[in-house]
């Protein structure tokens, strides 16, 4: 702060992000598995690997939704309907349930809400596929957490990417030579490798980096700044009032029920006016407010296209006569179109595998960034305590606390995903509640490798993890041949290509795992050497070695 | 058509910037020995890097339209930079080679396109 | 960054001045932020004629940059006391703009 803006600068970067570096770690890790959530599922439902993957027409998906609703929740206040997509094949419904008669006990917040997955093809719920979450599981954690109430997590995600963002401009600052240190990677180096590596993960996708943390923000931004609305609609109508006007015709709007039943008109005309108006789009979502009863009204949403925008113009129409109410979204204004892309660039829903496979690998390169800096971060402070440790001495608390926490962030969340699969395959089917039950177990193990890492943050420990973690990724195509009819073999000749991805990309994350077990332990073996050179030149007594070759140096 | 312009945009950006790599004086020593710098090659290399990447651009622009084709690049970008450090590191004395390759398939991939199209 | 050693003081001294930042660049910075979301949101309808909407969500778009920027001052401030005086130099014509356009449109566009 008296040294200059670069050095203050590099002071805020290294502070910033080394306080919220472990759950940003992990909302990177969530986060870029995200890209892949439909997939994830689709791995985590053997029992839908050997259907057919025949694509059903939209209108005959919607009239299954419609009837099924209509069996299961026809005196739901709100339907919600996402229709099957190339990449879910499945229909996703969802409903409201009408809040409990005044005077009854008040209904536990899960029991508020219906849910089914709709196999499009037979109209049924797709029973046959175990519960589980599947990769909404990885998506739900990178914002909403865990164990906490939405809202609880999603201020501190948002407080963690605002560090990271911080993080970014001032590292940006921070970095002298930034082009020419673009392609530099010196390895065994010790703490210059550790830079060099945190450098290029972070420079070379520093687009990306930059645009996922603004975004991540955007994402949520109403909930974090609402001021500007605020204070724009003062004294006309408040936040309310801006969502109305921001987001016409959205499905979100409500609506009053009349309390006079009516029958719905059937959806199938509706749809043909929507598709005819986007030039043959295909609608996506539908929502339904108020069925069964006089004031229904009905939006359709068109389906994600190949516009990077997340909002899609909507349609409305009265439920019971079918008449159009008006149609939402088909002229966008600048600033709700820039967040509009802003938010899409963040969910990156693009179809175009390729594309999504770029913003996985740089989704990775963040992890490897957030992953060098902590350890970055570890390895110079301990050269502070260089002197003390040759003596006999140990670590600081804070840095020993620091290395613990490193270990179990870093080295046992992979442990933990891969649990989280194992988990999907091994648990039994008709444990009550399997999807939290499948959730509790990466929890379990991320748990259990956390309180190891902290009892022993040693190399040792860092490459046993590592090793667990390469072992039970490597290993998940074997889980799957044994456990589901399409392994590797199969799923690479006829499909489902989603299984057969997941596999190959399991493959691979153990190997580089693996590769991380080697680096630490040529690491190990380097300081061994060192330390035994230094002994066999400045005698020591035997119990001071012993305590020197405990840390991890 | 559609996969020679994407194999394009990849092959575009990493011989971009082995081409750059190799204009800076650290990386012609990590190549060719210490000591060695580029020489009168330095403006020519920057030069042709920046052209390959802007035909990287392009190929990426073509394939996947106006506002996707540049997430399209920038993630290339990002594959051929890491690319370009591995093999820094990896293949040093084949590295000017393996850039050379993918630079004449950038630009011979692009005429044909042109042709083709 | 290096720190004066030994004397108990100074070292204290130099805590207080990162907490005093820390709280600075972190409700400081919020408040800064919120407050340029909001002038946003009602100057630019006048300013430029862009519809209510349009200025709150460009208001709140900008926001978070203003954010960082507000945090990396506090940083970069040669005391912490400067520190405090360039956010308050900042939010001062701010909150009062902020003010009086409320008071006078009252919100309506």
């Amino acid at each position: 702060m008296k040294e200059g803006f670069r050095q203050s600068m590099a002071w805020l970067h290294t502070w910033s992000g080394l306080l919220v570096g472990w759950v940003l770690f992990m909302v990177f890790m969530a986060g870029t598995a995200s890209y892949f959530r439909d997939e994830i599922t689709v791995w985590m439902k053997p029992e839908l690997h050997g259907l057919p993957q025949a694509r059903v027409p939209t209108v005959q998906s919607a009239e299954a939704t419609y009837a099924y609703l209509q069996q299961h929740a026809a005196d739901s206040p709100r339907w919600f309907i996402t229709l099957p997509t190339a990449r879910e094949p499945s229909a996703s419904l969802f409903w409201t349930k009408p809040p409990p008669p005044k005077g009854a006990p008040p209904v536990d917040r899960r029991n508020r809400v219906g849910r089914a997955m709709l196999d499009p093809s037979t109209g049924q719920a797709s029973a046959a596929a175990r519960e589980t979450r599947g990769g909404e599981f990885f998506y739900r954690l990178h914002f909403d957490l865990h164990y906490m109430p939405a809202l609880w997590a999603r201020w501190i995600v948002g407080f963690c990417a605002m560090f990271m963002l911080v993080a970014i401009f001032s590292g940006i600052v921070t970095h002298k030579r930034i082009f020419k240190d673009f392609f530099t990677f010196r390895p065994k180096k010790g703490q210059r490798s550790w830079l060099d590596a945190h450098n290029v993960t972070a420079v070379l996708a520093l687009p990306y980096h930059a645009m996922i943390t603004y975004t991540g923000l955007v994402t949520l931004m109403f909930m974090y700044m609402p001021w500007g609305p605020q204070a724009a609609y003062k004294d006309s109508g408040g936040t309310q009032a801006f969502f109305a006007e921001a987001f016409a015709g959205s499905a979100r709007e409500q609506s009053k029920a009349a309390g006079r039943a009516a029958p719905m008109a059937p959806i199938a005309p509706m749809l043909a006016q929507a598709s005819a108006h986007w030039d043959g789009a295909d609608v996506g979502r539908i929502a339904v407010n108020s069925p069964n009863d006089a004031n229904a009204v009905v939006t359709l949403r068109r389906a994600d296209g190949p516009q990077l925008s997340y909002e899609q113009p909507t349609m409305q129409f009265n439920g019971v006569t079918g008449a159009l109410i008006g149609t939402f979204g088909d002229a966008t204004r600048p600033a709700a179109e820039t967040r509009s892309v802003l938010y899409g660039l963040h969910i990156g829903r693009f179809g175009d595998p390729l594309v999504r496979a770029l913003l996985f690998l740089s989704g990775l390169a963040g992890c490897l960034m957030v992953a060098t800096g902590l350890l970055l971060w570890a390895v110079k402070e301990r050269q502070k305590f260089a002197r003390t440790l040759k003596q006999g001495g140990r670590v600081s608390v804070g840095l020993r606390l620091v290395d613990g926490l490193n270990l179990g962030a870093i080295a046992g969340l992979p442990v933990a995903m891969a649990s989280f699969f194992w988990a999907n395959r091994l648990l039994p089917l008709g444990v009550a509640d399997r999807g939290e039950a499948e959730i509790t177990w990466f929890f379990i193990a991320w748990g259990a490798t956390a309180v190891l890492g902290l009892l022993r943050p040693t190399l040792r420990m860092w490459q046993a993890q590592l090793a667990l973690g390469a072992l039970l990724f490597a290993s998940l195509p074997v889980l799957n041949a044994f456990t589901g009819p399409a392994p590797l073999t199969v799923s690479l000749r006829s499909g489902p290509s989603a299984v057969a991805g997941f596999d190959l990309v399991a493959l691979a994350l153990g190997l580089g795992l693996a590769s991380a077990v080697w680096i630490v332990e040529r690491k190990r073996r380097t300081s061994a050497a060192r330390r035994a050179a230094q002994a066999a030149q400045t005698p020591q007594a035997p119990q001071q070695v012993l305590v020197a070759s405990e840390q991890g140096s | 058509m559609a996969s020679l312009l994407l194999a394009l945009v990849f092959a575009a950006s990493l011989a971009g910037f082995c081409a750059l790599s190799l204009a800076m004086d650290r990386h012609s020593e990590d190549v060719y020995g210490r000591g060695s710098t580029p020489g009168p090659w330095r403006r020519w290399l920057q030069l042709g890097g920046t052209v390959l990447l802007c035909l990287s651009l392009g190929a990426s622009l073509q394939a996947a339209g106006s506002s996707i084709g540049w997430v399209l690049w920038l993630g290339a970008l990002t594959a051929a930079a890491q690319a370009t450090v591995a093999l820094l590191g990896l293949a040093p004395r084949r590295f000017p080679w393996i850039g050379l390759i993918a630079a004449a398939f950038a630009v011979g991939g692009g005429l044909v396109y042109l042709l083709m199209s | 960054m290096r720190r004066p050693a030994g004397v108990v003081s100074a070292g204290v001294r130099y805590r207080l001045g990162v907490a005093s930042r820390a709280v600075a660049a972190i409700a400081g910075g919020y408040g800064v932020a919120a407050l340029s979301a909001a002038l946003l949101a009602l100057c630019l309808p006048p300013l430029f004629g862009t519809s209510r909407s349009e200025a709150a969500m460009t208001g709140t778009l900008a926001s978070f940059l203003v954010f960082a920027v507000a945090v990396m001052w506090v940083f970069a401030a040669r005391t912490a006391l400067r520190a405090w005086s360039g956010l308050a130099i900042a939010a001062a014509p701010m909150g009062l703009l902020v003010f009086l356009l409320t008071r006078s449109t009252g919100g309506a566009a």
